[in-house]
């Protein structure tokens, strides 16, 4: 297990130092420049070059890579937002909770969601009930993310008036106790949650409903259920158990897609996470942010895939057996 | 009554409108004023910082700044019949020496920092020293470059020297807003590009406001400064500037009474807005013209008689009425028609498509092949017009300039292109035509748009080059006093009319919401928030 172990953290550092490195390249042939203030802006170009020399950014950019690589690498440096003229490593602490509430929340909705649908669909394939889950499904994980998050703007700040439109906080968030501040919070996640679970959880559905249906089939299960076992017990243990492992690796797949879901979210909804952090910089190009930020969400989607695989291979010995 | 009438008909209206005193939102009788309360705005991005010198300018950004600094004087918004007023603000009064080469602002010994420290003038040759330190880059410190030396002659009193007289030294003097000494001088101005929180956490300030609370990416809540130097001042006790994800979200909030105020709109909302019993709308002119800037360098718009044409080609006057309604005007000056400056000689060009193609043709454009579009040398006229994206208003004109350029058989290919890109494009110059709103200076320096130096270096994104040009730019702005421009600030005018190098589309109104519980708003061209120590809001009862 250790050599297996070993052998994939390997590969995940090579990936992420090749996506990193791919990254700082491709950011810097974008056109643009960070000392593109605004269209009332009178930066000379004496001075834009003054902040180039600054920044670091006349210099060669292989040259740029080697300073960038080996200062996180020796000081843990993220360099400084050319954009926010503070440390990189602190806009991103600061935006980091936001990003982790949000996604904790989201990803609760959407399993909860995928869970409960997928096994009420596969209990009766082909019922009116599974139609209905499946052509749900398909439809909010078809619908992109910026579209669903406008539309429950609309539904639940306008239409009807019971949920912030955006913010994480309101106004009067300073003068609340902590039991006030944290309600404030809550109420202020339940929408951009809901659409986070709501895009992603349909297809995650399709997936447990596929796989369960695939488990109840086996002859364990009728086994469990020849044995007297209750059918909660049998639906909710031994085929959920069994189906809970390529489950776990589509996890890993989708946590891309929950963190781009995430950045759309964030920037309809205003919520002040990475991914908000990271849309902002992108227009101002602000490139050690936007650096800091893609290697970050690079690093939990390598190591996301990790965790899947070593977790599959925890559950399933016959995986460790073949990497053996 | 048909449209084209009623339109003239609420554009006259509002043309009668503009010639009086802007309007304030419910202004109040002598003595009514209510002290307290929170107001809350709403703004499309996040204040860069608190130090003016390290943070790109931007709307929200100098709005929040100076509220919570002072300047030493105050331009006033008065530039309908003479050159801007300044009103006492750190300084008490000021004096020029006899050769105009020397001006002396006399401080105010009652204005303190929220830490109890004296703003003496020791900050204000502090302020100075560090908006041209060459490791500070300030945005603005070309404003600095003919004074000399900033000399702190006693507590209250400061002297700038000038190394020669010109028009603009006492704007040149003002430019910035005056930091705090004795907070900011123990980081050396090396670290100052990189320590944006630091200046945050040393936050002292002399302004009407204070920061209470910055939550990143979400609000800045402005608080009431107890030490303010003018008593009674300001009148609320918060002001909340809301970071908005988007205009429609903000007019939204507006509408339900999340936000309280909404300082630009777009013409579309009005209606909803207006519906509305709870906000009064404020429109009032604006300093920013949009144009059509043509690369002077691209061999199909070197010549001005062809630029003039494509002028000729363009109906502004139904793009402005399609898309402003009563809240546009044709342009046809760099100097903003509601200025002192502005030459009202200069009529705009009229839409004439016959005039068009007769230049087009006298200047060899034919249409050979007979494809619709005029061809010289086997070259046919066409070019890309871009535009930054998300701003929908320039993206419909766009849209509409091309229809009407096709009438006379030049192709203009739309294309929206991501604002940081347009910006470098426009600023190396690598592109053919492009919808830019150009900021009117309240100086009236024209240097940086139309100076042949500027082309590469400044705003000249158009390369435009003429030497009498650069005569007439140049004559203007060594004049001893801004009144002394005029003559030839209406040669420039006249120039820039015969050889177009943009093509002026429309001067707007900006059209700013506020609820009408809060009092006393009185926006300026330059600020929302110019008179936000005097606004104020009705108790709730």
């Amino acid at each position: 297990m250790a050599g297996f172990l070993l052998r994939r953290l390997a590969a995940s550092l090579l990936l992420l130092v090749l996506v990193v490195s791919l990254l700082f390249f491709l950011v810097r042939h974008v056109p643009g420049d960070p000392t593109n203030f605004g269209e009332s802006s009178r930066l000379t170009a004496t001075q834009r070059h003054h902040l180039h020399e600054l920044y670091g950014l006349d210099r060669p950019l292989s040259a740029q890579y080697l300073d960038w690589v080996s200062s996180v690498l020796l000081h843990f440096d993220w360099g400084t937002s050319l954009s926010q003229q503070r440390p990189v490593s602190a806009a991103l602490l600061d935006a980091l909770p936001a990003t982790t509430l949000l996604a904790v929340a989201g990803l609760a909705v959407e399993y909860t969601l995928a869970l409960l649908l997928g096994i009420a669909a596969a209990r009766r394939p082909g019922s009116g009930l599974d139609h209905a889950i499946r052509i749900g499904g398909l439809l909010f994980y078809s619908l992109p993310i910026f579209w669903l998050s406008l539309m429950a703007v609309l539904l639940f700040a306008y239409v009807w008036p019971v949920l912030p439109s955006s913010h994480m906080v309101s106004v009067d968030y300073d003068t609340l106790g902590p039991t006030g501040r944290f309600l404030d919070v809550a109420r202020h996640l339940l929408l951009p949650a809901l659409v986070m679970g709501l895009g992603v959880g349909g297809g995650t559905a399709r997936y447990v409903r596929s796989r369960m249906i695939e488990v109840l089939s086996q002859d364990y299960i009728r086994t469990a259920r020849a044995k007297g076992l209750s059918e909660r017990r049998v639906l909710w243990v031994h085929a959920l158990r069994n189906a809970a492992v390529p489950i776990v690796q589509v996890f890993a797949v989708t946590l891309p897609l929950t963190l781009s879901g995430a950045l759309l979210i964030e920037v309809v909804f205003s919520w002040p996470g990475l991914g908000l952090l990271t849309f902002n910089a992108i227009l101002t190009r602000d490139y050690p942010v936007i650096l800091g930020s893609t290697t970050f969400s690079a690093t939990l989607v390598i190591l996301g895939n990790l965790a899947a695989d070593l977790l599959h291979a925890w559950l399933d010995p016959t995986v460790r057996l073949q990497a053996q | 009554m048909n449209r084209r009438l009623a339109v003239a008909l609420a554009a006259a209206m509002v043309l009668a409108a503009g010639c009086r005193r802007e309007p304030a939102a419910g202004e109040s009788a002598p003595g009514a004023a209510h002290h307290g309360g929170t107001v809350v705005t709403g703004w499309p991005n996040e204040p860069g910082g608190v130090n003016q010198l390290i943070i790109p300018a931007s709307q929200p950004t100098s709005e929040m700044l100076f509220r919570i600094f002072l300047h030493l004087v105050e331009e006033q918004p008065d530039f309908d019949k003479h050159p801007p007023t300044f009103t006492p603000q750190l300084a008490r009064s000021y004096d020029w020496s006899d050769d105009h080469k020397t001006l002396t602002f006399h401080l105010r010994d009652d204005v303190l920092w929220s830490d109890g420290v004296p703003v003496t003038a020791d900050d204000v040759r502090w302020t100075w020293q560090a908006q041209v330190s060459p490791e500070v880059v300030w945005e603005e410190a070309e404003a600095k470059k003919s004074i000399t030396d900033v000399e702190a002659v006693d507590p209250h009193t400061v002297r700038f020297h000038f190394s020669r007289v010109y028009a603009k030294q006492l704007l040149d003097a003002n430019e910035g807003v005056i930091l705090p000494k004795h907070a900011w001088e123990k980081l050396p101005f090396s670290q100052w590009r990189k320590s944006g929180d630091w200046f945050k956490q040393h936050l002292v300030v002399d302004g009407p406001f204070t920061i209470g609370s910055w939550q990143p990416q979400q609000q800045v809540v402005l608080q009431r400064n107890e030490l303010y130097y003018e008593k009674g001042l300001p009148r609320l006790d918060r002001v909340v500037m809301r970071m908005i994800p988007s205009q429609a979200i903000g007019v939204a909030q507006m509408l339900n009474g999340e936000l309280d105020f909404l300082p630009q709109l777009a013409v579309g909302d009005v209606k909803r807005v207006q519906a509305s019993p709870q906000i009064q709308l404020i429109a009032y002119w604006f300093n920013i013209y949009v144009a059509v800037g043509w690369n002077n360098d691209n061999p199909l718009f070197q010549d001005p008689e062809v630029r003039r044409a494509l002028t000729l080609g363009i109906d502004r006057k139904t793009i402005v009425e399609t898309l402003l309604g009563p809240y546009g005007r044709v342009a046809d000056s760099p100097v903003l028609s509601m200025v002192w400056a502005h030459d009202s000689s200069i009529k705009p060009l009229p839409y004439d498509r016959d005039e068009a193609r007769r230049i087009l043709a006298a200047k060899g454009w034919k249409d050979t092949d007979g494809d619709g579009v005029l061809d010289k040398g086997g070259k046919p006229f066409t070019f890309e017009l871009i535009t930054n994206s998300g701003n929908q208003l320039r993206a419909d004109a766009a849209v509409m300039i091309q229809d009407q350029l096709k009438k006379i058989g030049v192709q203009a290919v739309p294309r929206q292109v991501e604002f940081n890109t347009l910006a470098s494009q426009t600023v190396d110059g690598k592109f053919a035509a492009a919808i830019i709103g150009f900021t009117m200076d309240t100086s009236l320096d024209m240097t940086g748009n139309f100076h042949s130096k500027s082309v590469g270096e400044g705003a000249n994104y158009t390369r435009y080059r003429k030497p009498e040009m650069d005569r007439l730019l140049e004559t203007a702005e060594s004049q001893p006093d801004v009144k002394a421009e005029l003559p030839y600030l209406k040669q420039i005018q006249q120039l820039v009319h015969r050889d177009q190098p943009v093509t002026f589309l429309w001067e707007s109104q900006r059209l700013t919401a506020v609820n009408k519980r809060v009092k006393d708003v009185r926006p300026t061209l330059a600020f929302s928030f110019f008179n936000l120590k005097e606004w104020w809001v009705e108790p709730k009862p």
